[in-house]
């Protein structure tokens, strides 16, 4: 059968997901998040929380579909949540993104979106504003599958 | 087997010389090692080989070293075509591995640059010391010590892996020593004797790094800490007090002339 529409809207359910249940995990999960706002739009990229980190800037899905997001992936970093589809005013990020590179002197970014085509425009985002900014950094882009898997990881 | 595990390379093949060629199969190339002092156990774990390939590997190298034992090799499968290996760098790994390419393409000349070898004249002097300038200052000062003084001492610096890579930039410094040795008295084979020892000893050397130390290092690194080495090697960079493109023009000067 062939699917039609827009892969990021497309309705999917995900049945029998307590078999696929690794059943590692016991007893209550800690949250790793360190810093209070993290939409991309409340964020100061200067917050102190900013200097010198590794940043993760999320699609804001993933950690919804990300079972083991917490551990694996924002676990002493700092983070921002934008959604590359939705959001308004994204020329604002890009701003944004280079403060952190310039003024806040982060260490890394990472990009974390879905598989979902629209979610791209986030990396692309990431890309351009790394590009034009002064300093040079590490930047690395994890894509996640709409079932948690991780599809692709890499130093971009 | 088990004492085997635990034992230098070079021994085992010293000793059981079809170890070698099985290793060999594997794309592993440990025989022409100049140290060999790296475990069995930890070679089979750094190549990161699929389980069953490791296992067959494994079993055939048990097989070697004692035809009695009981070994089930497990059944070959059919080989897939070789792919070329495509590894994904963390950018500082990446910046190391750009650098190897100018250090390559010096390596390609030496065995053109020994053939026109000439050390009676000022210009023949001249190249030759203008070669190991590229050497002590491009490959050693400005990538070796990237390695030695930075990178390195993220990881356990009594490794064998480690030993192995310190030994052969020793060994890449004796042999220019012993060039500008050669070229005071314009002992003109021995300069041609070390140039290609060097070059036989620095391909091997990148390709280690290229193919095995660097991936595996990246395996081994977080994000922190691939985020610091990018830091402190764009500041070794600005501390180095001279500017790359002086060798890259030296070797672009020296293609044109020797493939004109």
């Amino acid at each position: 059968m062939q699917i039609q529409g827009c892969p990021g809207s497309r309705m999917m359910s995900f049945e029998n997901k307590d078999a696929k249940d690794s059943g590692r995990v016991v007893g209550k999960i800690q949250s790793q998040l360190k810093q209070w706002p993290i939409q991309m739009h409340l964020i100061s990229p200067t917050a102190p929380y900013y200097q010198n980190a590794d940043v993760l800037l999320t699609a804001d899905c993933v950690a919804y579909a990300l079972g083991d997001f917490h551990r694996d992936y924002l676990k002493d970093k700092s983070i921002a949540i934008a959604c590359p589809k939705l959001d308004q005013g994204q020329e604002m990020y890009l701003e944004k993104i280079k403060a952190w590179i310039d003024d806040a002197m982060i260490n890394t970014l990472t990009i974390l979106i879905m598989q979902v085509p629209c979610c791209m425009g986030l990396l692309n985002l990431a890309q351009q504003a790394a590009q034009t900014a002064e300093r040079k950094i590490p930047l690395k882009f994890v894509v996640v599958g709409v079932q948690g898997d991780i599809l692709q990881e890499e130093w971009v | 087997m088990k004492p085997y595990l635990t034992k230098g390379i070079k021994e085992i093949i010293d000793q059981f010389p079809e170890v070698e060629k099985i290793l060999n199969e594997y794309d592993i190339g440990c025989g022409p090692c100049n140290v060999g002092l790296c475990q069995l156990k930890d070679i089979v774990e750094i190549h990161r080989l699929p389980v069953d390939q490791e296992q067959e590997l494994m079993a055939r190298i048990t097989k070697a070293i004692d035809p009695e034992a009981e070994v089930k090799i497990p059944e070959a499968k059919e080989a897939p075509p070789p792919e070329p290996k495509a590894f994904n760098y963390s950018p500082p790994m990446r910046k190391l591995v750009d650098e190897h390419v100018l250090i390559k393409r010096w390596i390609a000349l030496i065995p053109e640059v020994v053939k026109d070898l000439e050390v009676e004249s000022q210009a023949g002097r001249q190249l030759v010391l203008d070669g190991v300038d590229m050497i002590r200052s491009y490959a050693d000062k400005f990538h070796h010590a990237k390695e030695e003084d930075i990178l390195f001492k993220y990881f356990d610096e009594n490794s064998d892996i480690l030993k192995v890579m310190h030994e052969d930039h020793k060994q890449a410094r004796g042999h220019v020593q012993a060039i500008l040795e050669a070229l005071e008295i314009k002992d003109k084979n021995a300069i041609a004797e070390h140039l290609m020892a060097y070059a036989g000893l620095l391909t091997e050397h990148i390709r280690k790094e290229d193919e095995i130390l660097y991936p595996w290092m990246d395996s081994s690194l977080s994000t922190r800490q691939v985020g610091e080495l990018f830091s402190k090697f764009n500041e070794a960079d600005l501390q180095m007090g001279f500017s790359p493109k002086k060798y890259e023009a030296f070797i672009d000067s020296l293609e044109k002339k020797l493939n004109a």
